[in-house]
């Protein structure tokens, strides 16, 4: 179990790391891509009473096969409940029962808030995306959340187009002045490291820092100040197994772990 | 009572300049047929209003029906964005209310509750709010009674719901099967409900089951029997979406002038049958069939 992989891909690691962060018995959202992966791997390894929602009205799915999103039915199936979004975004989410939000996110800010609206074009104006959905109000109002975001200067923004999910606001306490009931980010995962939350400044730290990364390349991909200490933690690899149940079990197609 | 009608009269049923809350969420359970029946009819002014807008949104929006949206997001899922929606809020085409998904399911809440306005505890300190206090549909507050932040929200009371259901009988009685997201609340909140229905069952059977209904007939303003009304988008456990219609149409989506291509080919001039015909014919749709187990 404890066997490390020598060759493993960036986004694995990243499925690793995040489902390392996920606990057993948590209510979680979980979005498309690696978070859902790294549901279903904590859910097969230290996590099996993990439930996942999703927002479209649903409770405890077990795919079968990858869908396309939300919408598609292959992420219904095997479902303990299925209601409306207000069954799952209201009387779970705003009741405060969820435990934790694993989130996407176009920008993210050096106090974990994040943008889920639009970018600047660099040709003016702006370009919108899908928007946020219920991303709000999972940032707002789940005990906790976990961002995940592409390690680029233009991720990782000094300041955001657009405030759309909040996460520590301008600083401690700026959530609790504010009237925001959830905890906020507990750890923002990218493809070069894993950020923690410094609880005396509200910022982001780097918790450990992927196999290969070193500190330079964490500051240059990194567009907000950023210390990295001296002695910081390497990322855990996966172990044999882990890598086994991704490639086997849980991405067999590869749709999220080839590369990257 | 049969509420039973033709697309063409139930689409008379909406007014120039109505506030429509749309069926679909993405691309489930979009009410297609309605919305082709609106663009040929070359409907003007709407206000649509969805928690996550879907290809019906897009389609309404791209054929110029649409001056306003309210909404909390929206796309083909990992098909594509909606092309026409995001490039008309881009250059400030039409009006907007972006708020949370949850945001927009409470105001509809709110309408089917007969309340004036509903709190809602998220929302706080983003920047969603301003745009919405601008509006004269949000504002800051407390609550009266624990002094705690909340946000207030207007109510929604949609002219007209469109809803896309599996099963209905001629009365009205109307199920749906499987994640509802808003359709309850928006159903509720509207002053008049338009289901299409893919089979219309014996009222027996709704009678046998009545548990199951989630729309009653009286709730009912006219119903609609389309089969594979709401291709290419997925109805549980009647078909899957249609992969490459709905790639076909993310890439048509992308500019005006290729999507007024789409909708000349495929929506204007003939009528949901001719549609049908011209996605692909029965042979297409016998490959959608939902596998009973799976639901999809």
């Amino acid at each position: 179990m404890t066997t490390t992989i020598e060759s493993f891909t960036t986004s694995e690691l990243m499925v690793v790391a995040g489902a390392r962060e996920l606990r057993d018995g948590e209510l979680a959202f979980v979005g498309l891509g690696i978070p859902q992966l790294a549901a279903a791997l904590a859910q097969r390894t230290h996590a099996p009473r993990l439930v996942v929602l999703n927002e479209i009205g649903l409770a405890d799915p077990h795919p079968v096969a990858f869908g396309v999103g939300n919408a598609d039915p292959r992420h219904w199936y095997g479902a303990s409940f299925m209601g409306s979004f207000n069954d799952v975004m209201g009387k779970l989410l705003h009741r405060g029962l969820v435990d934790v939000g694993f989130l996407g996110a176009l920008e993210v800010d050096a106090h974990g808030n994040a943008n889920a609206t639009q970018v600047p074009r660099v040709t003016g104006g702006i370009r919108r995306f899908g928007g946020g959905g219920g991303a709000n109000d999972i940032a707002s109002l789940a005990r906790s959340t976990i961002l995940i975001v592409r390690h680029e200067r233009r991720k990782l923004v000094e300041r955001l187009t657009h405030l759309t999910n909040p996460g520590f606001l301008d600083g401690p306490g700026a959530r609790e002045r504010g009237g925001l009931r959830g905890g906020g980010p507990r750890r923002v995962l990218t493809d070069k490291c894993v950020f923690g939350v410094d609880e005396s400044t509200a910022r982001l730290v780097v918790h450990s820092i992927h196999p290969g990364v070193t500190a330079d390349d964490l500051r240059e991909a990194t567009g907000f100040a950023l210390d990295v200490p001296k002695h910081v933690a390497t990322t855990e690899p996966p172990s044999a197994e882990e890598i086994r149940l991704i490639r086997e079990v849980i991405d067999p197609e590869r749709r999220y772990t080839k590369s990257l | 009572m049969s509420r039973l009608t033709s697309l063409s009269d139930a689409a008379r049923l909406i007014n120039d300049g109505d506030h429509v809350a749309l069926s679909g969420f993405s691309i489930a359970r979009n009410a297609m047929a309605l919305a082709h029946e609106l663009v040929r009819r070359d409907v003007r002014g709407l206000t649509i209003s969805a928690c996550i807008l879907g290809l019906e949104a897009d389609l309404l929006v791209g054929a110029g029906c649409v001056g306003r949206v309210i909404y909390g997001g929206g796309s083909l899922d990992r098909f594509g964005q909606l092309g026409r929606v995001n490039e008309a809020v881009e250059r400030g085409r039409i009006e907007v209310e972006y708020m949370s998904s949850l945001a927009v399911t409470f105001r509809y809440l709110a309408g089917s509750l007969g309340l004036p306005y509903i709190p809602i505890r998220s929302l706080l300190a983003s920047d969603l709010v301003a745009p919405l206090v601008a509006a004269g549909v949000a504002r800051e507050d407390r609550d009266p009674f624990g002094g705690e932040q909340v946000v207030l929200l207007r109510a929604l009371e949609p002219d007209a719901a469109i809803l896309h259901a599996q099963v209905a009988d001629a009365d009205g009685n109307t199920r749906v099967l499987g994640p509802r997201w808003d359709n309850d609340e928006a159903v509720a909140a509207a002053k008049r409900v338009i289901v299409l229905a893919e089979e219309v069952v014996e009222p027996i059977e709704i009678r046998r089951s009545p548990e199951l209904t989630l729309v009653p007939a009286f709730r009912v303003t006219a119903l609609v029997h389309v089969p594979f009304g709401a291709h290419p988008t997925a109805v549980y456990r009647r078909y899957d979406y249609d992969a490459e219609h709905l790639a076909l149409y993310a890439d048509a989506t992308r500019s005006q002038r290729t999507f007024d291509e789409y909708l000349a080919r495929y929506v204007r001039g003939t009528d949901h049958a001719g549609y049908l015909a011209a996605i692909g014919g029965a042979a297409k749709l016998a490959t959608l069939t939902a596998d009973p187990g799976l639901g999809y």
